[in-house]
């Protein structure tokens, strides 16, 4: 029993890094239809943005982490800017826009890699890598507060999309993109907002995991992957959808562990992701989907 | 034509063996290692090991009155890598010989080796499946017998009796796992249960709390590279106290400044860290001298030793397949660390050291002798 509650543990904190990813890159993919896979670069890069801000510029981590978030915001915003809205402009498929996504992940993880090497970069964290005992689970004060982040960043951002003017102008124009064009709503400045958003809410994601194990070059591929897995799970264009998709694979993937052994990891989440969207399309909350969005 | 040729190549021979001040063609050797990836560690001991060796041989002449040249090769632990720098350093350099590292790609290199006559010599893989190979020789015992005396160590002297096992998920991890499962149910011992995981992986909570709920008496990490040290660290943070156990693999300064490694048993290959190399490999590359260090620079004089009594038997003419026969013919070696005899099987045998992990340094127990 004491084993279930630790991979349960684990997986929620593993989970909450997913739901983090998943919720950006599911706000992104739902809004702009948009098949982001360099998402995984921005990913890596907050974490060298937090990684740089502490160990070179010497900042403060609470406001090395903060100043990363917005860069990373920042560096999403850009993507969209100078890369999708251009080659949109010349009229470019949703194809041309994936290549094009997929061939900025790889340069950018290549780039990282020649700068920081493909080792490691571990950060300073201090008192958060103390370990906190309850009953027989065992976690880091980081685990918490990873946790706590994803709670916290979900309800932001369907507080924000609920209420907020901008949040009702990214609904709409991911519920219908013309009729949002109609009432008036600039599409443009709807799409660099997303993806502002979008990566803000993930960005978090890879500096948790570079204050808990290093900043890594090539590891932003597998959390897209896993969020992309998690989105259509949850179902394409559901905040809540996203949150319990990437917690669900979190938590499939370590307590899927418990009477299998540990190679199957990854075979047992996308097992399950495989048969799950053979019987349920839709995902737990999506609209029907179009075979033209897969 | 092909009789014109014939005679023709001795005397090509003879014009190149002439030593007649005249700039001949350095001799070109590869060297196929970990230089980025969790086992970085390892690759700057190997390459700055190999890079001094090579320094020494030029200064004192070169080998045959031909300037030595070591290239480089990334494997990053990954097989197909290794097999790309070879064909590079077979078809484009033409080397006679290579230095190799790590299990799985030595096995993947050691067919192109065979194939073209290039001699391979491993200062740093230890799976059993390296040994009785063909041009493959391995300066360094294979991995049953180091895995052998701890596990006899642990079981006979330390008086474990139930171990969980972690095992990279690679050659050189399985390989040892396994041997450690044979030697320690045959001294009596019990093993509860094994998790694998990933080489390059970062995160192993999920395996270590499988193994904590396990029990038993002793942990045995089948590992190598940084991962070591990240394992030690999880395991300690999940609440894990059992004692620790680990082959030399994990001598590395990841794993000396882990806490969590702190106690670890381990194994040693002889290395004296006060000795003149160490001294002298310290002063110029600014870190600590290792193991591998040793290693690489003795395979490199090797070669040289080999090179040299190949092409005095060849008239001159140096290629892989003499220096094979040279190894087969001189079978033993003076070395930095002692004589080294290439065994029956390709490897060598060294004293096996067994101690304590402490402040990043080993706190040796005893000498043990392995057997062959």
């Amino acid at each position: 029993m004491d084993l279930v509650l630790q991979l349960l543990a684990t997986g929620l904190v593993v989970g909450s890094l997913y739901a983090l990813c998943s919720l950006g890159w599911g706000l992104i993919y739902g809004t702009t239809l948009h098949f982001h896979v360099a998402h995984g670069a921005v990913f890596a890069l907050a974490a060298y943005y937090a990684y740089v801000g502490q160990k070179l510029l010497h900042l403060p981590l609470p406001v090395a982490v903060a100043a990363a978030v917005l860069a990373a915001a920042a560096t999403g915003l850009l993507i969209d800017l100078l890369v999708y809205q251009q080659l949109e402009k010349r009229g470019a498929f949703r194809t041309s826009i994936f290549i094009s996504s997929l061939g900025l992940l790889i340069v950018l993880e290549n780039v990282l890699a020649i700068v920081f090497t493909p080792d490691p970069m571990r950060m300073d964290i201090g008192a958060l890598g103390t370990a906190v005992i309850i009953g027989p689970v065992f976690l880091t004060y980081l685990h918490i507060l990873t946790v706590a982040l994803a709670v916290a960043g979900y309800a932001v951002l369907a507080a924000f999309l609920k209420w907020s003017r901008w949040g009702q102008a990214i609904r709409a124009v991911s519920s219908s993109p013309e009729m949002a064009r109609t009432v008036g709503i600039n599409l443009g400045k709807v799409h660099l907002l997303t993806y502002a958003i979008g990566s803000a809410i993930s960005a978090p994601a890879g500096i948790l995991v570079a204050m808990d194990v290093g900043a890594e070059p090539f590891r932003g591929t597998r959390f897209v992957l896993l969020a992309s897995v998690g989105v259509i799970m949850g179902g394409i264009g559901s905040i809540p959808g996203a949150m319990l998709g990437g917690l669900f694979l979190g938590l499939l993937e370590n307590l899927g562990i418990w009477k299998l052994p540990s190679e199957w990891q990854s075979a047992i989440s996308f097992g399950v992701f495989l048969v799950f969207i053979l019987v349920r399309p839709r995902g737990f909350f999506g609209r029907t989907i179009h075979s033209a969005e897969i | 034509m092909m009789k014109r040729l014939s005679v023709l190549f001795p005397l090509i021979a003879l014009v190149m063996a002439a030593p007649a001040g005249a700039q001949q063609p350095p001799i070109k050797i590869g060297a196929i290692l970990p230089l980025t990836g969790s086992g970085a560690s390892y690759g700057v001991w190997m390459k700055g090991g190999a890079e001094m060796a090579a320094e020494e041989i030029n200064a004192a002449g070169g080998i045959g009155g031909r300037k030595l040249e070591v290239i480089y090769e990334d494997h990053a632990a990954d097989a197909s890598k290794a097999v790309n720098g070879m064909r590079r350093l077979v078809e484009v350099e033409k080397i006679p010989f290579t230095l190799t590292s790590y299990s799985a790609p030595t096995l993947a290199i050691q067919p192109i080796g065979a194939q073209n006559k290039v001699v391979m010599m491993n200062g740093g893989g230890q799976s059993d499946n390296l040994a009785n190979k063909e041009y493959l020789y391995n300066n360094i015992p294979v991995v049953s017998n180091e895995v052998g005396v701890i596990a006899d160590w642990l079981s006979k002297e330390k008086k474990f009796k139930a171990a969980v096992v972690i095992v990279a998920n690679d050659e050189a991890g399985r390989n040892a796992a396994k041997t450690f499962r044979e030697k320690f149910t045959a001294d009596g011992g019990r093993v509860l249960a094994e998790e694998q995981v990933a080489l390059d992986g970062n995160d192993f909570r999920a395996q270590l709390a499988k193994l904590k709920a396990a029990g038993g008496d002793l942990l045995f990490i089948s590992s190598y590279g940084r991962n070591v040290a990240v394992i030690a660290d999880q395991a300690r943070e999940l609440g894990i106290t059992l004692p620790m156990a680990a082959t030399s693999w994990v001598l590395i300064p990841e794993v000396f400044k882990s806490k969590g490694a702190e106690g670890m048993l381990v194994t040693r290959l002889p290395f004296n860290p006060d000795s003149p190399f160490a001294r002298k490999f310290k002063e110029k590359y600014k870190t600590d001298a290792g193991f591998f260090a040793v290693q690489y620079y003795s395979g490199t004089k090797i070669f040289a030793r080999a090179a040299e009594e190949a092409m005095k038997k060849g008239g001159g003419k140096l290629d892989g397949e003499g220096v094979k026969n040279a190894i087969e013919s001189l079978k033993a070696f003076d070395t930095i660390s002692g004589k080294l005899v290439f065994q029956p099987n390709h490897a060598a045998v060294m004293d096996i050291e067994v101690g304590v992990l402490k402040g990043g340094k080993v706190e040796v127990e005893k000498t043990l002798k392995a057997n062959p």
